[in-house]
């Protein structure tokens, strides 16, 4: 992200935010204040869309945005008592990356619109950097150093945070993301999309110590792999196609936590950290959440489990990371553009 | 820009209108300024100030940076008219068929400027573009005027193209008025079996745009066909977009709202998706065509 550096002297400070998030299927806006406060967050899911493919079809996305995003928009402004005009926001965060290009160029060309109407700054927001902002709009006053673990349909990394915009990414998947792992399995065992929220539902009738599923820890201390567990499930249910699949479920949705959990914990040792804490859509999981804290329990530290609807994507998360942004002076030039593979780096 | 001299003290309607172009390789905007009469004067009178309007254009070949482009593209149109955005009275853009990035980029663009200047959008086909850059182009004399018909072809990618077949027509004439769209992609051979019964009917024809530049060498021998302008009206252009905007709304054209604008993308959506984990025996496969 290239941003131009100092504010000009005498503009206005920014207290209220309007974030876009469309990096993938959810197309979203919201207003927040003073970095903190969530004024409006409307969230527009196109699940029924991809519901039949099983997955997230990036041109049905991209052209689903383009739809619902100036609605989405109007109803976050009405909804925090502005209007079409803008009054009351000061500044404008929008998701850049990483995602689906043609979804997220579509949030990027309306902020920029809406920035050059209105006369405000914008700020082009890293989506993963949004989530780990996602913690701090329920616990303004995390301690530092935090292990953060980013778990979505995407993403699935391990993640220290020494300070707000100090990262160090320590791992991540070598294949499939942990969100990835659970919609294949639940397409399989035909539980349909998206698959993390069936999965759960159903392992609570389910038996988790039926199959023992592998749990597997890839070399580097804290990579992930999960296409050896799907293949083992895929493989069990073919040689069982009678197993339950409360029970298959159960059993899978154990080695993906077991795993999550052990290697959130070893990395949360070594760093030192005060706390752990959950992000992403996978954070919304039961199991996960139970386990965490469990575990944060046992080693004394704290453990930050964002609301369900802040795990998932959402524009809140977007304003969060744009206002600490935007009050830094950071500024996004009209030339942004959208990066399908954005990386997180930390803000110097 | 004010009102001509004579018009001081008179009343005069003054159209900013900015026109929005990303569905091919060129990317920018325009911004039209027209000065009327107001209703009250004379026909004479105001015919003294109808003519070409004002259009200060920018654009860039931009390849596949849209998104990059655009917005200081506007920015920059913006300050070379002396007319802030929140001046601009008129908003148009290009909705394709073209590059289905490109129209989301532009039409987004669009409906975030209308939605927030509280504008509706005039919403104009690639197409028609085309036409009528061709219909302008022709009337400056950059071509013989013998030509029968325009038939403006967007490169649709995947060897397919989009085509539109119009009457030839004068400079200020909507090509709209005589469109024959054929609403699904073509292959080039699909065209070729078009554009000769085309001949048929009226020849010669005039043929336009990107696809008539990709598949030059299959069409420039053919009978009844002249690419003279192929090369210069290849991709639409915003100020030609603008003119003809700025006549469909004179016209009384009702310009759209924001949230109803949407690409004409003229292709359903790819929908690729991997089934080979799907368990057949569990799960009744459902479509896997197109919605
Ligand atoms: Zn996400």
């Amino acid at each position: 992200m290239a941003h131009s550096d100092s504010q000009p002297a005498g503009v206005r400070p920014v207290r209220r935010v309007l974030g876009i998030e469309t990096s993938c299927d959810e197309t979203a806006a919201s207003v927040i204040e003073d970095g903190t406060t969530i004024v409006s967050s409307v969230v527009s899911s196109q699940i029924d869309l991809h519901a039949r493919y099983g997955g997230v079809v990036p041109e049905l996305a991209g052209r689903a945005h383009v739809e619902l995003l100036t609605p989405v928009i109007d109803d976050a402004l009405t909804q925090a008592g502005s209007d079409r005009t803008g009054v009351g926001i000061d500044g404008i965060a929008v998701t850049c990356g990483p995602g689906l290009i043609g979804s997220l160029l579509v949030g990027v060309a309306e902020a920029k619109a809406l920035s050059m109407a209105w006369g405000i700054p914008f700020i082009g927001v890293n989506h993963l950097e949004a989530h780990l902002f996602a913690s701090l709009l329920e616990q303004p006053d995390l301690g530092w150093p935090l292990v953060v673990l980013l778990v979505s349909g995407g993403h699935t990394m391990l993640i220290e945070v020494t300070s707000p915009g100090q990262y160090r990414i320590m791992g991540g998947t070598i294949d499939d993301a942990a969100g990835e792992a659970f919609d294949k399995v639940a397409r399989f065992i035909g539980l349909g999309y998206p698959g993390g929220p069936a999965i759960d539902r159903i392992a609570i009738e389910g038996d988790a110590r039926s199959y023992a599923f592998p749990r597997s820890l890839p070399g580097d201390a804290y990579d992930f792999s999960f296409s050896g567990l799907k293949t083992s499930v895929v493989n069990r249910v073919r040689k069982e196609p009678d197993a339950a699949t409360a029970d298959i479920a159960a059993s899978f949705q154990e080695a993906v936590v077991d795993v999550l959990v052990s290697r959130a914990r070893q990395a949360a040792a070594d760093v030192g950290a005060r706390a752990i804490c959950l992000a992403g859509g996978v954070a919304a999981n039961s199991l996960l959440r139970t386990r965490i804290e469990e575990a944060c329990a046992d080693d004394g530290i704290g453990a930050f489990l964002p609301s369900r609807a802040l795990c998932t994507d959402n524009a809140a998360m977007v304003a969060a990371a744009g206002y600490w942004h935007l009050a830094r002076g950071e500024r996004s030039p009209l030339d942004l553009g959208a990066n399908p593979n954005l990386r997180l780096v930390s803000t110097a | 820009m004010g009102p001509p001299d004579c018009c001081r003290d008179a009343v005069v309607v003054v159209m900013r209108l900015l026109a929005i172009e990303t569905a091919t390789d060129l990317v920018g905007s325009a911004l039209l300024s027209d000065v009327h009469a107001a209703d009250h004067l004379s026909d004479v009178h105001a015919a003294d100030h109808a003519g070409v309007p004002a259009v200060v254009e920018r654009s860039h070949l931009g390849g596949r940076a849209h998104a990059e482009l655009l917005a200081p593209s506007i920015e920059e149109v913006c300050a070379l008219a002396g007319c802030p955005l929140a001046d601009v009275d008129a908003l148009a853009v290009d909705i394709g068929p073209g590059l289905f990035t490109g129209l989301r980029v532009g039409v987004g663009t669009a409906k975030a400027l209308g939605q927030s200047l509280g504008l509706g959008i005039v919403g104009v086909t690639s197409l028609d573009i085309l036409a009528a850059a061709a219909f302008e182009a022709v009337a400056a004399g950059d071509r013989p005027d013998r030509a029968r018909r325009v038939v403006s072809v967007v490169d649709a990618r995947r060897s397919e193209v989009f085509a539109a077949s119009y009457e030839m027509g004068a400079a200020t004439e909507d090509p709209a008025n005589t469109c024959r769209d054929q609403s699904e992609p073509l292959t080039p051979d699909a065209l070729i079996d078009w554009l000769d019964e085309l001949v048929a009917e009226a020849s010669p024809i005039l043929v336009v745009g990107d696809g008539a530049v990709r598949y030059f060498d299959l069409l420039a021998p053919r009978r009844g066909l002249d690419l003279g302008l192929a090369e210069s009206v290849a991709t639409p252009s915003p100020a030609a977009l603008a003119r003809l905007a700025a006549r469909r709304l004179a016209a009384g054209a009702v310009a759209q709202p924001a949230g109803d604008l949407v690409p004409d993308y003229r292709r359903p959506p790819d929908a690729k998706i991997n089934w080979e984990e799907r368990a057949p025996q569990r799960v009744a496969r459902p479509e896997v065509d197109n919605p």
